[in-house]
């Protein structure tokens, strides 16, 4: 393992590089570019126990530095994706984070159940930011007990690790990443899309309702990270608005242990190899031996 | 093969108010181009986030033509390129037209949906009759290129051709093609599409249409850019991966 490796939730990763859920298809669609064993884990587009249809069109609406999505979390359904998918990450021995999500408690439960263990499977990656059709529509993620429940009862249910991913949509981001941590939450991924909103003036509508993604965000995200690396003690996954090299050493240095790519693939999609390329340069020439090396280290 | 190459700005001029012609020299050559298939082009400037998808009008080694209208701030950005800019280009890609090898070849143009179906005309040749539909005489410049294909042209404004919309033009011609095994190819406007499906209803002609929407990757990677179609298992596909050229008799319109 080279200068890059990393452990994660007690598996060992080439470099500590992944996809943010949603951000790379299925696996496959990204081939014909690079190889998808470049990166260290693949994260899956968010799967349900039941397959989802998404939201009508517009889906997608672009912002300055960034861009709103409302996907409406369109997915094959957990078993088709084993069936049909998972096999390809099987060849090429690619270690997989498994994104999933429910619309209750009972969702979550059944759709962890049915993701076997395996190997390459790091980690589960649960999305908290859908809604709670029992409580209103309310998101999972936006209330401490609320999160502390669904995450221990998810806990009970798999004996795969389990990573809460939160919304930043929060009046207290460590607040929710403890009750993730004490409900058994073996891990964290900062930060999900925050709602949004586009106007269109020339029509004087609104086009699209949804998460913003992008550049816009990484400060966000960042805060977030650095806020929890200081209170709760384990790994973090940082995600939001990383487009380069100087943006990834950012986030290791306010304490990810990982980090996730998601809508710079859809700007420039070698932006992954591209960051694990400059990453191995920047470590040579600051003479670093391994990128744990900076992990929080404007903690210190 | 997808690829994602650089390249400068050649030319980039009107055509006509609202229509330009881009021109791009590539560091290497786009891969082989099935008629239908667009690239996504990184418009030179800092305020376009996303990259923007475009039908390849032409593509020969390195050299990438692209006819344009101005419809957002992206083209609106694209359109103040100069020459020299440099751009990034990633294609070809998506699903093209499938070229039957029988049949009287129908194709079915509304505005700039002309630049969709500029490689299928060629690659046809003689074989095909254009049916185009434009605003006024003066959009038909846009087709101006254009060697070697039978042209019915049809105006709003009646100030050439047919009086009306391409579809009406389209349905008083059909019926002399009905016995030649008539393959029908469409891109324009939803509206247009919506009334040619109306048209071909009853008799359910083979029909390829290449349909238009939002994208933010362009691969097939967000699934932002879908299309409804009758499939009950998975109604929405990708219209970057899975299109954008779809039999007609697929969607849901």
């Amino acid at each position: 393992m080279g200068p890059l490796a990393v452990d994660l939730l007690g598996k060992t990763l080439k470099n500590p590089i992944m996809n943010a859920s949603g951000t790379l298809g299925y696996g496959i669609e990204i081939e014909p570019l690079w190889n998808i064993n470049t990166m260290g884990a693949y994260v899956t587009k968010g799967l349900s126990e039941k397959p989802h249809h998404g939201n009508k069109t517009p889906r997608v609406w672009e912002e300055r530095y960034g861009m709103i999505n409302s996907i409406g979390l369109q997915n094959v359904g957990v078993d088709y994706f084993f069936s049909h998918y998972f096999p390809f990450f099987e060849e090429r021995k690619l270690p997989v984070m498994v994104n999933f999500f429910g619309f209750s408690e009972d969702e979550y439960i059944s759709c962890a159940r049915k993701i076997p263990s395996h190997d390459l499977i790091v980690a589960l990656e649960m999305n908290l930011s859908c809604p709670n059709i029992k409580k209103g529509g309310i998101s999972f993620g936006k209330d401490a007990p609320a999160v502390h429940a669904i995450v221990r009862a998810v806990r009970e249910a798999t004996a795969i690790p389990l990573i809460a991913k939160l919304t930043p949509e929060v009046n207290n981001i460590v607040e929710i990443a403890r009750a993730a941590y004490e409900g058994g939450a073996d891990g964290l991924t900062l930060i999900n899309t925050m709602p949004a909103a586009t106007i269109d003036t020339k029509n004087r509508n609104m086009p699209l309702k949804g998460g913003l993604s992008g550049p816009i965000l990484k400060p966000i995200a960042l805060r977030a990270v650095y806020e929890c690396y200081k209170e709760i003690p384990i790994p973090i996954i940082g995600t939001g608005g990383i487009m380069n090299v100087e943006d990834a050493l950012a986030f290791f240095m306010a304490g990810a242990r990982a980090i996730e790519i998601g809508t710079a693939t859809f700007v420039d999609p070698f932006t992954m190899p591209k960051i694990i390329a400059g990453l191995n340069s920047w470590l040579k020439e600051n003479d670093c031996a391994s990128i744990t090396a900076i992990t929080g280290i404007t903690h210190d | 093969m997808m690829d994602d190459i650089p390249g400068k700005i050649v030319e980039n001029s009107s055509i006509i108010s609202g229509y330009h012609r881009l021109t791009i020299r590539l560091e290497r050559p786009l891969g082989n181009v099935t008629p239908g298939q667009f690239v996504m082009l990184k418009v030179p400037d800092h305020e376009i986030f996303l990259r923007r998808p475009f039908s390849i009008y032409d593509a020969r080694l390195t050299t990438l033509t692209i006819m344009y209208r101005v419809v957002g701030k992206g083209t609106e950005a694209l359109s103040r390129a100069q020459k020299k800019a440099p751009v990034m280009v990633l294609g070809p890609l998506g699903h093209g037209f499938t070229i039957p090898d029988k049949g009287a070849c129908l194709v079915i143009a509304g505005g700039i949906g002309v630049a969709g179906v500029r490689m299928l005309l060629k690659n046809l040749g003689k074989k095909a009759t254009l049916f185009v539909g434009m605003n006024g005489k003066s959009e038909l410049s846009l087709l101006s290129e254009l060697k070697d294909v039978e042209v019915m042209a049809a105006t709003l404004d009646g100030s050439h051709g047919f009086h009306g919309n391409v579809i009406s033009m389209f349905s008083e011609h059909f019926a002399s093609y009905r016995m030649k095994d008539p393959r029908i190819f469409a891109c324009g406007p939803q509206g247009m599409i919506v009334s040619l499906k109306r048209f071909l209803e009853p008799e359910k002609v083979p029909c390829q249409v290449s349909i238009e929407e939002r994208m933010a990757c362009g691969m097939g990677l967000c699934f932002g850019c879908v299309a409804e179609t009758k499939d009950k298992i998975n109604p929405f596909k990708r219209v970057c991966k899975e299109g954008p050229v779809f039999s007609l008799w697929d969607l849901s319109l």
